[in-house]
């Protein structure tokens, strides 16, 4: 493996030295029919799920083919993702919020041989590599955080579980039979780098024990005030602690203070908090960021803890589906999760979906808590 | 044959969702062929690697990366997270295991030319396993070795005309939804201006110097698709504040069963006829609109703009002329004090290029939560913890009803000494004549 | 007013140096503290020697501090010095 330089002198690092031009500007890869009616589309439909038509003021039409896929894809995935846009799409595509691939062609004649294409690719191992879905009021693609395949921090995985639920979801993927749309959001820790707290079912990991303290090398590996300072509620202080005969300079937690964020161990590598049985899943339900109707909203803690269960967490993903259901049967059309659980009472919905309250889902952290007790005689038995 | 035995990630082979394992099996068995006789600058095997740890995590149900945070590319604050495998000599392939963060075009257009040549590069240079997208939008580039790190933005910027994303204490990288490109509910440009901010903003972007993370998303109208209220420090939200557009012809097609409501997009359940009291009229939130002669009518004053009656009748309903975006300050996820999600703070902005007085809030919002906001504090804590006529001060922008959910609570208002008459400084020996000791 | 280079440079290395004992990173504010400047001003200090290599960021992803190049536990717990 010979080293191929690019040009880049490490000893003269300003020398050619680009910096600061930003992406690619947007309309450099405009297809010429978004190009041409930018900011003069008239309406859209869809006309099945994962095909939506959008009409333009002249009269032109865009097909947009949407399919889902893993946001962790691999450069082979990637250039047959090429392939298909050249071969569909003169060499145009896009990527939603929501890490679904947009196709787009300007006749109704392309569309059924780019949707008979995308669904007849399969991975070797059975599932479809581009399925056509997600649109309207179906469940579509999770958005997610890294887990177990690049983060430091995680309680849980990300790939693994969102796989598992959409393998549960999928029909659901595939139809327009929900009341209204249902986003499901993944984060594999309470940091949140995808902000999950505002959709209608958030899978969020969750750590439970404090770190453990690697008096050891804590103050080898460490800056012990960059460690204390790291805490977001101050559980951590300087310690002098024995070792071997020897006294060490290292730091004591208090455990009842710990909120098991994990900022400490980024700080700190002597100071790890995973664990088997502590890390797991907590579920929330009922956000959302639209406006429609409704203000948005946050999503709350209904289910406090599900242990991890690799491969494929069939706690987790079974109670999310029955939620769903229980939603698809009950809600009035239009109305979001958290809009029908707030119609007919948190009581009622815990009663609907059979979970179980317990102490864990009251709030007790800072101000906020007190606006979610309940302060009226109004409520279901 | 495999490098490590995977069993319990070959059970995330089957069922229908595109499967991350067969994908990164695929890419390590591409690697090992390497039909394109590359000089691979990272262990040909990484993608074994990857699958041999994450396995390894299945297993522990722990992860197996630690943090390293001084690897970058020379000048910039953002753009590289550094990883390293806690077992480096089960993997060697992945012991070094850095991300990037490539700043993605607006609304994640892309040409197959430029999607290719980013392939390529990472293929020769990287691990070739990438995020399409991560969460605040970039393309992330998943695992290189540091001495790549360099030659990789080299090529980015020289080669392609494309720079790294923001990450740490800097702007991050703006995101936008598709707007105009191809959305009738769209009240500006979001790509215009995403595109301008992120261009305007570039040192804020690469250099931190900010107190922690700060986020612009664009929205171009109140469905919010990019969940701009929820997640952005400022979220700029297009809207009108002229009258929404009725065409009567295609309410009546709706009325009459010809077009679908909603888009179609309740399509595979039989909710009965379409009925526009109940599903439009009688789901409005302020209740400002009627039937009248068999006619449409909106009382536009009243209308909140929710967007509820434009979505089911898309045909028939349009937005309003007089558009621009609304601006909320403060969202953020709930580390720490709690979520928060944005307060408006300029309920109306014309989005014009050169978008001078959106500029002008951008900056006098920084200059003060980089002087006054403590270390890892968000702009919505800076604004709960010095209150929100403070930063109304410092925007110099005039109170308004529509800044509050309701009037306070509570009557202890700070007044200030200009505010009342006569000032605080007042003469004891004046007051005792009429008042004893 | 313009803060001169050489000056801060100064300020900052042997403020840094001083506290190098016990901690080696520092948010930009306490940087912007120790120049007595305004944050802006402040930067293009800071920059400047972060280009001339006399500090280095350091990154926990969310947020960044600065230290003296090669000061620190973190080089060696990272194999990268």
């Amino acid at each position: 493996m010979a080293f191929v330089s690019t040009g880049y002198d490490p000893k003269e690092p300003m020398k050619d030295r680009i910096t600061d031009i930003g992406p690619r500007k947007y309309d450099e890869f405009y297809p010429p029919v978004i190009a041409k009616n930018k900011g003069k589309w008239l309406y859209h439909e869809v006309l099945e799920p994962g095909v939506l038509v959008h009409v333009a003021e002249s009269g032109d039409e865009v097909y947009t083919v949407r399919c889902g896929g893993a946001r962790l894809m691999s450069v082979t995935h990637i250039r047959e993702i090429c392939e298909i846009a050249d071969k569909h799409c003169d060499g145009y595509l896009r990527f939603t919020t929501r890490n679904n691939i947009e196709f787009m062609v300007d006749s109704k004649d392309k569309v059924k041989p780019l949707v008979d294409d995308l669904e007849s690719r399969k991975f070797d191992g059975g599932s479809y590599k581009f399925p056509v879905g997600g649109t309207g009021t179906s469940i579509t693609n999770i958005v997610h955080t890294q887990g177990w395949i690049h983060c430091h921090t995680p309680a849980t995985d990300a790939s693994g579980p969102v796989k598992a639920t959409m393998d549960v979801l999928f029909d659901y993927f595939k139809s327009h039979k929900m009341p209204a749309k249902l986003r499901v959001s993944l984060a594999c820790c309470l940091n949140m780098c995808g902000a999950v707290h505002c959709s209608d079912i958030a899978i969020l990991g969750y750590h439970r024990k404090p770190p453990i303290l690697d008096h050891e090398y804590l103050d080898k590996m460490c800056e012990i005030p960059l460690a204390i300072a790291a805490c977001p509620t101050a559980a951590i202080k300087p310690a002098k602690v024995e070792f071997e005969g020897q006294k060490l300079n290292s730091v004591a937690v208090k455990n009842e203070r710990c909120m098991f964020c994990g900022n400490c161990y980024t700080m700190c590598p002597s100071m790890p908090l995973s664990d088997q049985e502590g890390d797991g899943i907590v579920l929330m339900v009922g956000g959302k960021v639209s406006n429609r109707i409704s203000a948005p909203k946050f999503s709350k803690v209904v289910v406090a803890f599900i242990p991890n269960e690799p491969p494929r967490w069939p706690k987790t993903t079974e109670a999310i589906k029955n939620m769903v259901e229980k939603y698809e049967a009950n809600a009035n059309k239009y109305e979001r999760l958290g809009e029908w659980a707030e119609r007919i009472g948190w009581e009622r919905f815990f009663d609907i979906c059979g979970l179980e309250f317990t102490h864990h889902l009251i709030d007790d952290f800072r101000d906020p808590a007190y606006y979610t007790w309940r302060q009226t005689t109004q409520f279901k038995f | 044959m495999a490098k490590h035995e995977t069993p319990m990630l070959d059970q995330l082979e089957s069922g229908p969702w595109p499967s991350f394992v067969s994908d990164l099996k695929q890419e390590a068995a591409n690697r090992a062929a390497n039909p394109n006789n590359l000089e691979y600058q990272i262990p040909v095997d990484v993608v074994e690697d990857i699958l041999g740890v994450l396995e390894l995590s299945f297993k522990h149900g722990r992860t197996h990366w630690k943090h390293g945070g001084i690897v970058g590319v020379f000048g910039y604050g953002g753009g590289v997270i550094g990883r390293y495998c806690d077992q480096p000599e089960m993997f060697p392939g992945v012991a070094h295991f850095h991300t990037m963060r490539v700043n993605q075009p607006g609304a994640k257009f892309y040409k197959t030319d430029f999607l290719r040549n980013l392939c390529d590069l990472w293929d020769l240079r990287g691990s070739g396993i990438t995020n399409m997208h991560g969460s605040t939008g970039d393309i992330i580039f998943l695992g290189t070795r540091t001495e790549q790190l360099e030659e990789i933005f080299y090529d980015l910027t020289h080669k392609y005309n494309q720079d790294l994303g923001g990450s740490g204490s800097n702007l991050r990288t703006p995101a936008d939804c598709i707007g105009q490109a191809r959305c009738e509910y769209a009240c500006y440009d979001t790509q215009g201006l995403c595109y301008h901010l992120t261009q305007e903003y570039q040192d804020e972007l690469h250099r931190p110097a900010f107190p922690y993370k700060f986020k612009f998303k664009f929205d171009g109208c109140p469905n919010c698709c990019v969940a701009s209220i929820a997640r952005a420090d400022m979220s700029f939200i297009g809207t009108w504040r002229d009258n929404i557009g009725i065409d009567q012809e295609a309410v009546q097609a709706y009325i009459g069963g010809e077009l679908n409501p909603n888009a179609n997009d309740h399509g595979d359940r039989d909710w009965g006829a379409f009925d526009i009291q109940k599903e439009v009229i009688d789901l409005c939130p302020t209740e400002c609109m009627w039937m009248e002669d068999g006619k449409l009518m909106i009382d536009d004053k009243e209308c909140n703009r929710c967007m509820h009656c434009i979505n089911v009748m898309p045909r028939a309903l349009r937005i309003g002329q007089d558009r621009g975006l609304s601006i909320l300050v403060g969202a953020k996820a709930p580390i720490l004090d709690g979520a928060q999600m944005g307060s408006l703070l300029v309920p109306f902005v014309k989005a014009e290029d050169p978008y001078d007085e959106i500029k002008e809030v951008i900056e006098n919002l920084w200059d003060w939560w980089m002087e006054e906001g403590k270390n890892r504090e968000r702009l919505g804590e800076l604004i709960k913890r010095q209150g929100f006529q403070k930063m109304l001060e410092v925007t110099g922008i005039k109170p308004m009803v529509q800044h509050v959910q309701e009037p306070r609570h509570n009557p202890y208002i700070f007044w200030k000494e200009d505010e009342v008459e006569g000032g605080f400084d007042r003469d004891i020996n004046e007051f005792r004549k009429h008042h004893q000791r | 007013m313009a803060l001169d280079y050489e000056e801060s440079k100064t300020k900052i290395v042997e403020k840094l140096t001083k506290k190098a004992k016990t901690k080696s990173k520092f948010y930009f504010s306490d940087l912007a503290k120790i120049l007595e400047a305004k944050p802006r001003e402040a930067k293009k200090v800071v920059n400047k020697l972060v280009e001339e290599q006399v500090l280095e960021l350091w990154s926990s992803g969310s947020t960044s501090m600065y230290g003296l190049k090669g000061i620190g536990k973190q080089a060696s717990a990272e194999q990268e010095d």
